[in-house]
C-alpha cells in the first residue's frame, strides 16, 4: 500500500466512523427528542379530549336532569302506573311524548325505565322517524354503551322524581359515531373491538396489541413496528364495568413522520457535506505529507535503475525526518561506496599476488601468465565479446595455472624430458588450481578457464576429456593463448618459435585441439609479441588494473612490490 | 258552527229586530309563533314549518281568524239558544284552537288520538280538569261565567286552545278576511270587544240606532283597554 494511501486511509477511516458515529447519535438524540415531545403532546391532547368529555357529560347530565322534570312525562308516567303498562294506548301517549323529547331534543335513543329497571317504554330514531323498541331484550346501561339492531348507542341516564322519590330513570343518547370523536380511537367490547377509526390495522392486530393494558391506565404500545399511544376516554368514575372500553389509539409515529422526514434530509445532506469535506481535507493533507517521501523514493527507484548508490541534495525541503532520511541515505551510499573501493583493491592486489606468486617460481615463465591474460583479451576483443566475458578472460588468463603452485618444484623446473608420471602430475595442475580457487567468493567465474584450459577440441585433452562446446568458449580462447605464449617463449632447452611458426603449428592443431574459430581470429590480429613489448612491463599491469577497476594509487603500490620482487 | 251562529242570529232578530255592526279586522303583521306541523303518523314527526314559510297559509288570514268578538251590555241568550260547540284532540292538538260562546254554553272534548289526553284548564272564568282518557270517550263542559277558558293537556304541553265565553248572545269569530257581523242588535250603547290571544282585549263603545254601524279594530296598535284580561 502506498504512503500517501495509507496516511489518507489511517487518517479517514476514524474521522468518517467519527462522524457518522455522531451524526447518526445526534440524528437519533433530536429524532427521540422531537418524538417525546410530539408524544408528550398528543398525550396532553388526549388528555385534554378525555377531560373535555367527562366535562361534557356532566353538563349533559345537568341539562338532563331538566328533562327529568318533565310535567307531560310525569304525567304519562302516572297515566301509565294507573292504566298498568299492558295498557297499550297509555303505553303509546309515553311512546309518543318519549318521541316528542327524542325529536326536540335530537336524540337517537331514549328509554323510561321504572323503580327496579325495568324498561317502561323506548324508543329509536330510524331513517325519518321513530319507532319503539322490543322491551323484553332492553337493558342498556345507565351510563356508558350499549348495542341495538346492530347500533351502538352512548347513553346517559337522569333519574325522574316525584317528591323527592325516585320513580323513574329516563335513559337518553345518540348513536356513537367514533369518527366523530376527533381523535383516533377504539372501543373495545370484552376485549374485541367494535370501531375504529383506524382503519389500516386489523382489528385483530389491536385486540392483540391492546390485550397487555389496563383499561383504566395509559398505554404505550408498538403495532407493525408502530409506536401507537393510547388512553381511556370518557369513562366516567364509578361507571359499572360493561365490558366497553373506549380508548383513543393514536400513531405517535405518523405524527412525528413529516418531522422526521425532514430532519432525515436534513442529516443526510449535512452529514454528506461534511463527509465530503473530510475526504477532501483528508486526501490533501495526505498528499502534503507524502510528497516529500515520495520525491524521496522516485530518487532511490531511478537509482536501482541506474545502479547509481543515491545521492540527495543536502536540503531537499519537507519534515526534518525526511532530511535526516535523506543525509542518511547519503553517508551510507558514501560508506558504501567507500568499502566497495576497499574490496576492489583488496581483490585486485589478491589476484595480482597470485599471478605473481606463480611467476616467481619459474624465471623461465616469468610474464607467462600476464602474456596468456593480454593474448586472451586480444582474441576476446577481435571476437566481439560482452565486457563482461572480457572481463573474466582477463582474469581468467591471470589465474589459469595457478594450480602449478601445488605442483613440485623437481617436476616443474625440470630441465628434461618428462616421465608419464611427471606428466601425470604436471596435468594435475588445473584441478589443484580449481581446488584452491573455488573457496575463494568472488572467483566462482574464472574456475572454467582455470580447470579446463586444457581440453581438448576432440576430447583428448586432460583432467576431464570434454569435447567440443562442452568446453567453454572463455577456456577455449585461454587454451590458444596459453599454447602460443609457450611455444613463442625461450626455454632453457630451446628457442621459442617465431610468430609465424606458432600460428602455423596452431593452425595444425586448430579443429582437433585448438579451436579454429579461436585460432583465425588470434591469427588475424597479427603479431601480438610486439605490441606487448611496446607496452612491457608496468604497462601491461596498467591494462590488467583498468580492467579490474583499480585505482592509480593502488596500482603503484603493485608495480613497487613487482619491481621489489 | 256558523251556521249555528247564523240560525241564532236569526233567533235573536225575531225577538228584537235591530241594526247590525258591520266590522273589519285588520292586522299587519304576525303575532303568534304558532308552528305548523305536517300531519303524519303517530311516530313520524315531520319537521315542523313555521306558519308561512311553506307558502301555503296566510299568516296574517290565520292571525284574523284567531280574533273573537262580542258585544258587552246586551242581554244574554235563553239557555234553548245555545249551539252545540265541540273541541276535539286530533294529531295532540286541539281543533279548533279558538271557540267563542255565549255564557252558559256547554263544549264537548272528544279524543280522536290513539294516545291518551288529559284536558284541563286552571282558568278564573272555569277552571275544571278532565282526567285522563282515551279515543273516543269525550268529555262535556259547561261555562255559566263569562270570560277567558284557556285550554291545555296535561300530557302533551303543546297543545293549548282558548275558549271566550262572552256575556251576551252577539258573539263570534272573525273570519279570515277579518270580516265579522254582529246582527239585530237592539237599539242601545255597547261596547264591541275584540280579543286575540297575543294581541289582547280591544274595546269600542258604540251607539246603535236603526241604522247598521261599521266598527273597525286594528290589531295590535288600538290602545289595550283597562279591562284587557290577561289570560292565566
Amino acid at each position: 500500500m502506498r504512503f500517501a494511501t495509507r496516511t489518507f486511509l489511517s487518517s479517514c477511516i476514524p474521522f468518517a466512523v467519527l462522524l457518522a458515529i455522531s451524526f447518526w447519535a445526534i440524528r437519533a438524540s433530536v429524532m427521540n427528542t422531537v418524538r417525546d415531545g410530539l408524544r408528550a403532546s398528543v398525550r396532553d391532547n388526549q388528555v385534554a379530549l378525555a377531560n373535555e368529555r367527562a366535562r361534557n357529560e356532566g353538563r349533559n347530565r345537568k341539562l338532563l336532569a331538566g328533562i327529568g322534570e318533565n310535567p307531560s312525562l310525569k304525567a304519562g308516567l302516572q297515566l301509565l302506573a294507573a292504566e298498568g303498562s299492558a295498557n297499550e294506548q297509555a303505553h303509546n301517549t309515553v311512546q309518543d311524548q318519549l318521541s316528542e323529547i327524542c325529536d326536540s331534543l335530537n336524540f337517537d335513543f331514549i328509554m323510561v325505565s321504572g323503580q327496579r329497571g325495568a324498561p317502561l317504554a323506548a324508543v329509536v330514531r330510524y331513517a325519518g322517524g321513530f319507532a319503539p323498541v322490543n322491551l323484553s331484550r332492553l337493558r342498556p346501561p345507565e351510563q356508558g354503551f350499549f348495542s341495538v339492531d346492530g347500533r351502538l348507542y352512548e347513553v346517559t341516564s337522569v333519574p325522574i322524581n316525584e317528591a323527592d322519590a325516585q320513580v323513574a330513570t329516563l335513559t337518553v343518547g345518540g348513536i356513537f359515531d367514533i369518527s366523530q370523536l376527533g381523535v383516533p380511537a377504539v372501543l373495545m367490547h370484552k376485549g374485541a373491538v367494535i370501531a375504529t377509526q383506524t382503519r389500516d390495522l386489523a382489528p385483530a392486530q389491536i385486540e392483540h396489541a391492546l390485550a397487555g393494558c389496563s383499561s383504566a391506565a395509559d398505554c404505550e404500545l408498538r403495532i407493525q413496528d408502530q409506536r401507537y399511544l393510547s388512553l381511556p376516554l370518557g369513562r366516567p368514575a364509578g361507571a359499572g364495568d360493561d365490558g366497553y372500553a373506549l380508548r383513543s389509539l393514536q400513531n405517535v409515529d405518523a405524527a412525528s413522520a413529516p418531522l422526521q422526514t425532514v430532519l432525515r434530509k436534513l442529516f443526510l445532506v449535512a452529514g454528506f457535506i461534511a463527509l465530503a469535506a473530510m475526504l477532501g481535507i483528508t486526501a490533501l493533507s495526505s498528499r502534503t505529507i507524502a510528497r516529500p517521501l515520495v520525491d524521496v523514493v522516485k530518487h532511490l527507484r531511478l537509482s536501482a535503475a541506474t545502479g547509481e548508490l543515491p545521492e540527495f541534495p543536502e536540503n531537499p525541503g519537507g519534515a526534518q525526518e525526511i532530511r535526516d532520511l535523506t543525509q542518511g541515505f547519503n553517508n551510507a551510499a558514501k560508506a558504501v561506496r567507500e568499502s566497495r573501493e576497499r574490496l576492489t583493491r583488496a581483490y585486485v592486489q589478491f589476484v595480482g599476488s597470485l599471478a605473481q606468486a606463480l611467476d616467481a617460481r619459474d624465471a623461465y615463465t616469468a610474464g607467462h601468465s600476464r602474456r596468456v591474460s593480454e593474448y586472451s583479451c586480444a582474441i576476446a576483443k577481435a571476437m566481439s565479446l560482452s565486457e563482461d566475458d572480457l572481463e573474466i578472460i582477463r582474469v581468467g588468463g591471470l589465474l589459469h595455472d595457478l594450480g602449478k603452485i601445488g605442483i613440485s618444484d623437481l617436476v616443474l623446473q625440470k630441465p628434461g624430458r618428462l616421465t608419464p608420471e611427471e606428466t601425470e602430475l604436471i596435468q594435475q595442475h588445473p584441478v589443484i588450481g580449481k581446488r584452491i580457487l573455488e573457496n575463494v567468493q568472488g572467483l566462482e567465474a574464472y574456475l572454467g578457464i582455470v580447470e579446463l584450459h586444457h581440453e581438448n577440441l576432440d576430447g583428448t585433452g586432460y583432467p576431464h576429456g570434454l569435447k567440443g562446446e562442452d568446453t567453454p568458449l572463455h577456456a577455449r580462447i585461454v587454451k590458444v593463448a596459453d599454447a602460443y605464449d609457450a611455444m613463442t617463449s625461450d626455454r632453457p632447452y630451446r628457442r621459442g618459435k617465431s610468430h609465424a611458426d606458432a600460428i602455423a603449428v596452431l593452425r595444425s592443431a586448430a579443429g582437433s585441439e585448438m579451436d579454429p574459430l579461436v585460432v583465425e581470429a588470434f591469427a588475424l590480429l597479427g603479431d601480438q609479441r610486439k605490441q606487448l613489448a611496446a607496452l612491457a612491463g608496468s604497462q601491461s599491469l596498467r591494462s590488467l588494473s583498468e580492467a579490474v577497476g583499480e585505482t592509480t594509487a593502488t596500482l603503484e603500490v603493485v608495480e613497487r612490490e613487482q619491481e621489489a620482487s | 258552527m256558523w251556521i249555528k251562529l247564523a240560525t241564532f242570529a236569526f233567533a235573536a232578530a225575531i225577538v228584537a229586530a235591530g241594526a247590525d255592526i258591520h266590522g273589519t279586522i285588520i292586522i299587519d303583521r304576525k303575532l303568534s309563533r304558532h308552528n305548523v306541523t305536517a300531519t303524519v303518523g303517530m311516530y313520524q314527526r315531520g319537521v315542523a314549518v313555521e306558519l308561512g314559510a311553506d307558502g301555503e297559509t296566510d299568516p296574517l288570514a290565520f292571525e284574523r281568524s284567531h280574533v273573537a268578538v262580542y258585544l258587552e251590555g246586551g242581554p244574554k241568550s235563553p239557555a234553548t239558544e245555545f249551539p252545540r260547540v265541540s273541541i276535539e284532540q286530533r294529531d295532540r292538538r286541539f281543533v279548533p284552537d279558538l271557540v267563542v260562546i255565549p255564557a252558559g254554553a256547554t263544549i264537548a272534548f272528544p279524543n280522536f288520538d290513539p294516545i291518551f289526553h288529559n284536558v284541563f284548564s286552571l282558568s278564573k272564568a272555569k277552571s275544571f280538569d278532565l282526567g285522563n282518557y282515551r279515543e273516543g270517550q269525550s268529555r262535556l263542559v259547561t261555562f255559566p261565567t263569562p270570560g277567558l277558558v284557556a285550554v291545555y293537556c296535561h300530557l302533551h304541553s303543546n297543545m293549548a286552545a282558548s275558549i271566550v265565553v262572552s256575556p251576551s248572545r252577539w258573539a263570534e269569530r272573525v273570519d279570515r278576511d277579518g270580516i265579522f257581523s254582529l246582527k239585530d242588535i237592539p237599539a242601545g250603547t255597547y261596547t264591541v270587544v275584540a280579543w286575540h290571544k297575543t294581541a289582547g282585549t280591544f274595546r269600542k263603545t258604540v251607539i246603535i240606532g236603526e241604522k247598521d254601524t261599521a266598527v273597525s279594530f286594528t290589531l295590535p296598535y288600538a290602545e289595550p283597554s283597562d279591562e284587557h284580561i290577561a289570560h292565566r
